[in-house]
């Protein structure tokens, strides 16, 4: 029997750790045997450098600018298998401010689709997603026949949780017309107040679940140094065993939701709820310090 | 050639029955888009401004519009006949490729040496200058086009949808490369999602031609009392060396003409002359009215369709000059209208009486009505693809009291406004043409001439005159009925 | 002080002219043109669009549906206007700047209504120009979403293809679009097990309506029941009765939704049809075979010979005279085409059928020209001219553009073209004939009538070709050489 392709798409705030969590949960279920193929859709191209050892992999977008066409270019070009024969991509893109990033998202997951990189064997594609969805490219992982589940990564910070709502409502524009669902929600801590607690309560309003709270540890960044996954560099440790419960976690889940996503000023009476910010007072609104 | 009152009703028109006639099409549509279509059509009424048509509004989705977009007006229209210069389509290969070569602007010169028309220069984007940004290749092709075409005088970088949407800075890349090649580069920003028809299009190159053309030569002999530019002639068929030959036989000389077979430096030191000369008003005016405000230059409208218009319009051009000016226009006139009386005498027994819907662009919607009358014919309906409230302003006295006036028509409002009228003759474009022949309907193609021309001036008017006549009296037609 | 500044205007001499116009053709000059890297400079393709609006036209009742700017569908629709001398009607959903920022539902869903409404089609097949492609809508949802809002019938057939115009050419987008609309329309239809007896024939971008007539013809006298996937004979070549149709003919959708069960598909366009043919191949356990464009004598028995095999039936006799009647005519006329030199440009798949023609007399296909095709084509060419002495020392062309063909033909000269009608500019320079085939030709009439393809094609190709080589000889030769024989 064939096996059946689950796909997913990690989103969330630029610099909440997408990529990291990315790389260790890919290498937690690879440990467990999955076979899986990471498709960096990122301009900066640093979803793979863990699982490859590597500074950022030949891009798909680079390999197109130098043959001129995507039509000249193979998938063994771009195509890098890394640890525990994890699959890596990288959409690749322009530096900040020039050309169109999103398109880059586009040509790379066509050209990945029309030279067969989706084979039968794998168990996980995963879509590890610029920051913010800015425009229609970036959504191209979520489209129908991509990624089902999409993971939001975040935090206890008041703007990643903007961020983490934001995408909500992107899932449910396009959960409207086809299949893609929530999974969960992945706290990555920032060792915020109550935090778990926060998103808990947090995706309790989004009609959905924290899929796990990932404590903050060291050991992540003494990792990536070596440019490796905490689970490749140091199994034993505990912050390997907490990618590796996220890894279960996300094996298992079965609570695929459509989320409802709330209004700023619920989210601002959540975040008042837990002292994150404080009632609004009308007297201090453009007043600057010294004034 | 007398003129016609417009207040006689017309046989079997009346106001009242082309505004049920107006309503059975409205009721076509869904209710949103009769909303939106109501207010661009109407029984005209040449003494009552209230007929008003809305106009110049964005084109209704999913209706089947004749429309082109701001790139087509800016390359199609203002650059294209630009004849010395490199027009480069920048962006994917597609709207260069279907503007090649199909608005018929002659030139003169020897192609691919000194003069590049007739020829198609795109910067073919690919998927790597979508993602990466087109400016460095923007670079390097103009130093291509300059070693390449070293008899150049310009060039000019006509932006695609992409080149917007990316946010490339061609503007930048322009300067350097002028800098560089020692030659105008000149980036304008002519995107086809920009705006709503070409008239945007011909708009931003306006501007374009303000900001880094006008006033940057100056003619190499003195200026003379008798020196004019035609403005909006775009040699169609030959349209502007007809123009050109009358208005030079009465006296006046043509400096440069915007831009039918046109010279880059010589449209560059049109701010000398001593008047503008307007055709089409649509595509040109907005440059006559910055030479007027920033050079003092003059301008004035004229028409050169058919004998009737073309001798108002010389007596009219010739009043802004001296006598003798006044008396070689006479004199020309009066030469002319001998040989264009037999051409009426020819045509007109065949064409008296033949009605006529007009559906182009620019000028012609109005501008040929009095060419049509010169051989008894008559419009009774008129529309405009991108016109703007003047133009319709200018076209309500025109036209007969009932007739249609119309803007931006899709393919099922000409379809039913062609079934309810009968017209003997559709005058419009391309896209047009077979739907109505197929019909069993005379058409002429009104913006390219159908492959002949010219149409303009004393040279024209026979041959719009022969024109006409063999689309609606080819014997073809007599076979359109099977007789099993 | 400033006004000094101004430069005069100056004039071009014709001493610069004529040094100009030597040095285009030489040699040095063509090194130079070759080096080009960014500039392309009259280009021998077209954009994705427009061959997923020619097979739109191809089915019945089906309005092409351009989601984009709305200059976008006038360029397509005037394009195929000028070369067939037909109507091409097609809608656009007019998308604007404010659809370029917040993307282009609101403008599909009003076009569908409207769209819908207005012209009553059957079936609408919806493609992209570049602005959607850039900012990435997603037709997918959009036309869902259009189901679920009711504005139109759940059931009602919209295949959709992107086709961005920086993307391949107008080859690339028929396959896409032909794909799109065979998966919308066979969805369900499967029977497993059994056939219809049909044969599925794919002809690929072709413009000639002669060519979709004379397949069918050929099918007919094979007595093979056949489904021409797309056909725009009837729409592109509809009878001037008085009335007019906006859908004038094209497959039947109910006959193109039985294309899973068909007994056999071929297709005649390889890479025309890569992602199609790779399709049905996956969905069908019917044999998918894809053969040369049927161009010559050889192509042209491989595809009877295929025909036969396939459904057992021996070539009819009407063909086999046939087949006689255009070797007849070759051989008539070999002596005016054999060793003469021949430039093409076009399509990849249509340059391997007239290359192997031009083999079949004598001929040589000297320079071969195409343009945006990938570096692999180079190949399957090369393939077909090492079948032959008379293809050694050809030269194949790749993603250049018909001013790199100008200086090619310049310094190393051919006896004619054979291309669209965009060559004439060379061979009015060269003095020597163009002969037209290939998409647009807009300054005849009346060619996309003729077949190319198949035993009549070829006689009419061979009869074009050596006339036009006939008529450059009377018309330049000296008045003692001038002969009533030819």
């Amino acid at each position: 029997m064939a096996k059946k392709l689950r796909q997913l798409a990690i989103y969330g705030k630029g610099g909440i750790g997408k990529s990291t969590t990315t790389q260790n949960t890919v290498a937690g279920l690879a440990a467990m045997g999955k076979k899986i193929l990471i498709i960096g859709c990122d301009p900066k191209a640093d979803s793979t450098r863990l699982i490859l050892h590597s500074k950022a992999q030949e891009t798909v977008m680079d390999k197109v600018r130098e043959l001129g066409t995507v039509e000249d270019l193979e998938l063994e070009d771009v195509l890098r298998e890394g640890y525990a024969g994890v699959r890596c991509v990288e959409s690749g893109g322009p530096e900040p401010g020039v050309g169109c990033a999103g398109r880059g998202v586009i040509t790379a997951i066509n050209f990945l689709e029309e030279e067969g990189a989706y084979t039968p064997d794998l168990d996980f594609v995963f879509y590890d997603v610029l920051g913010d969805v800015v425009c229609g490219g970036f959504a191209m992982p979520i489209r129908e026949n991509k990624a089902q589940e999409i993971y939001i990564v975040v935090s206890g910070e008041m703007m990643a949780m903007y961020a983490a709502n934001n995408i909500c409502k992107g899932i449910v524009k396009y959960a409207s017309s086809g299949s893609v669902r929530l999974g969960g929600l992945i706290c990555n801590s920032r060792n915020t107040d109550k935090e778990k607690e926060l998103i808990e309560a947090l995706a309790a309003r989004l009609g959905t679940q924290m899929i796990h709270y990932v404590p903050r540890d060291n050991q992540v960044q003494r990792a990536e140094l070596r440019r490796m996954t905490v689970i490749e560099y140091s199994p034993e440790h505990q912050q390997a065993q907490e990618y590796r419960e996220l890894a279960r976690k996300i094996d298992e889940n079965e609570m695929l939701v459509v989320p409802t996503p709330i209004e700023i000023d619920d989210l601002e009476e959540l975040l008042m709820e837990f002292g994150i910010i404080e009632a609004e007072d009308e007297t201090i609104i453009g007043k600057a310090e010294n004034a | 050639m007398e003129k016609t009152s417009k207040n006689n009703p017309l046989e079997g028109i009346t106001k009242e029955k082309t505004q049920s006639m107006v309503e059975k099409t409205l009721d076509l549509y869904p209710e949103k888009a009769r909303k939106k279509r109501a207010p661009h059509m109407s029984a005209n009424d040449p003494d009552d401004a209230g007929c008003a048509i809305r106009s110049n509004r964005k084109t209704v989705p999913g209706v089947m519009s004749a429309r082109g977009c701001a790139y087509a007006g800016a390359k199609g229209v203002v650059w294209g006949p630009i004849r010395d210069m490199v027009h480069v389509s920048h962006g994917p290969v597609g709207c260069g490729y279907y503007s090649w070569g199909t608005r018929r602007n002659l030139v003169d010169g020897t192609s691919g040496v000194d003069v590049f028309s007739a020829m198609q220069f795109t910067s073919d984007f690919q998927e790597r200058d979508i993602v990466y940004g087109g400016d460095k290749k923007l670079g390097v092709l103009c130093r291509e086009a300059k070693e390449l075409f070293p008899l150049a005088k310009g060039i000019s970088v006509l932006s695609e949808c992409p080149v917007g949407l990316i946010g490339d800075d061609i503007n930048a890349v322009a300067k350097e490369s002028s800098k560089e090649l020692d030659i105008p580069v000149i980036p304008c920003n002519c995107e086809g999602f920009r705006g709503v028809s070409q008239s945007l299009g011909h708009h931003i190159s306006n501007d374009t031609i303000r900001d880094y053309v006008i006033g940057t030569r100056e003619f190499s002999e003195p200026i003379g009392d008798y020196d004019v530019a035609i403005i909006g002639d775009y040699n169609i068929g030959g349209d502007a060396w007809a123009s050109k030959k009358v208005l030079e036989e009465i006296g006046l000389n043509v400096k440069a003409v915007w831009t039918g077979d046109g010279q880059i430096e010589h449209i560059a030191a049109t701010h000398q002359v001593k008047l503008n000369l307007i055709h089409c008003y649509r595509s040109m005016n907005y440059m006559a009215k910055i030479m007027e405000e920033k050079y003092g230059v003059p301008n004035m409208e004229f028409n050169f369709f058919g004998p009737t218009k073309i001798a108002e319009s010389l007596r009219a051009i010739a009043a802004r000059f001296d006598e003798k000016i006044q008396q070689k226009a006479e004199e020309v006139i009066a030469r002319h209208n001998v040989e264009m009386q037999k051409v009426i005498d020819e045509y007109r027994p065949r064409l008296e009486g033949k009605r006529v819907l007009i559906f182009v662009g620019g000028l012609r919607p109005r501008h040929t009505i009095g060419a049509y009358e010169d051989l008894g014919m008559k419009v009774i309906a008129s529309g405009y693809e991108f016109a703007h409230t003047d133009d319709y302003d200018k076209t309500y006295p025109e036209m007969d009291k009932g007739t249609l006036i119309f803007d931006d028509a899709s393919e099922i409002e000409l379809e039913k406004w062609v079934e309810e009228f009968r017209p003997d003759l559709v005058a419009s474009g391309v896209k047009e043409k077979y739907v109505f022949q197929k019909a069993g309907v005379p058409f002429r193609q009104m913006h390219s001439w159908d492959y002949s021309g010219p149409y303009h001036a004393y040279d024209g008017f026979p041959i719009f005159a022969r024109d006409m006549d063999m689309a609606i009296n080819s014997p073809t037609w007599k076979l359109v009925k099977s007789p099993f | 002080m400033s006004e000094a500044a101004i430069k005069k205007v100056t004039e071009t001499t014709p001493e610069e002219v004529a040094r100009i116009k030597e040095w285009i053709n030489s040699e040095e000059y063509k090194e130079k043109n070759l080096a080009r890297e960014h500039l392309v400079v009259n280009p021998a393709h077209a954009c994705q669009p427009l061959g997923a609006q020619l097979v739109a036209h191809g089915f019945e009742g089906t309005l092409p549906f351009v989601h984009g700017s709305q200059g976008c569908a006038s360029y397509y629709r005037s394009s195929l206007n000028r070369h067939f001398r037909e109507p091409a009607p097609a809608v656009s959903d007019a998308m604007t700047e404010d659809g370029a920022v917040f993307g282009g539902q609101n403008n599909l869903h009003e076009g569908l209504e409207n769209a819908l409404a207005l012209y009553k089609p059957k079936m609408m097949a919806v493609f992209t120009s570049c602005m959607p492609e850039v900012i990435g809508d997603d037709l997918n949802a959009f036309i869902q979403n259009a189901r679920n809002e009711g504005i139109v019938p759940a059931d009602f057939p919209i295949p959709y293809a992107n086709t961005p115009s920086f993307n391949g050419s107008h080859v690339q987008g028929y396959d896409a679009m032909l794909k799109s609309v065979l998966e919308c329309l066979t969805a369900g239809k499967k029977v497993e097990g059994q056939d219809n007896g049909r044969l599925n024939l794919i002809p690929g971008f072709d413009t000639c309506t002669g060519n979709y007539r004379e397949y069918k013809r050929m099918l007919k006298a094979f007595d093979v029941p056949c489904t021409l996937l797309a056909d725009i004979s009837e729409s592109f070549d509809a009878p001037l009765d008085g009335t007019y149709h906006p859908y004038p003919g094209g497959t039947p959708l109910a006959e193109a939704a039985e294309a899973l069960n068909a007994k056999a598909t071929i297709s005649l366009q390889k890479l025309a049809t890569k992602e199609t043919v790779k399709w049905l191949s996956a969905n069908t356990e019917a044999p998918v075979e894809v053969l040369d464009m049927p161009i010559g004598v050889n192509n042209t028995d491989a595809l009877l010979m295929k025909i036969s095999e396939l459904f057992g039936k021996a070539v009819p006799a009407e063909l086999r005279a046939e087949r006689g009647r255009a070797v007849d005519a070759m051989t008539d006329a070999h002596q005016y085409m054999h060793n003469k030199k021949f430039a093409l440009y076009g399509d990849p798949d249509w340059l391997i059928g007239m290359v192997s023609f031009l083999l079949e007399m004598g001929a040589r296909p000297y320079h071969i020209l195409c343009s945006r095709v990938h570096k692999k084509f180079a190949k399957e060419i090369q393939k077909v001219l090492d079948s032959s002495p008379f293809g050694a020392g050809c030269n194949i062309w790749l993603n250049k553009d018909l001013w790199h063909l100008r200086s090619l033909v310049a310094t190393d000269p051919v006896d004619a073209l054979i291309g669209n009608g965009h060559g004439k500019f060379i061979t009015r320079d060269m003095g020597i004939p163009l002969i037209r085939v290939g998409y647009p030709i807009m300054d005849r009439v009346n060619l996309h009538r003729y077949p190319t393809i198949g035993y009549q094609g070829t006689i009419n190709l061979v009869t074009w070709i050596v006339n036009s080589l006939l008529d450059q000889v009377d018309d330049t030769c000296e008045d003692r050489n001038f002969e009533l024989m030819r």
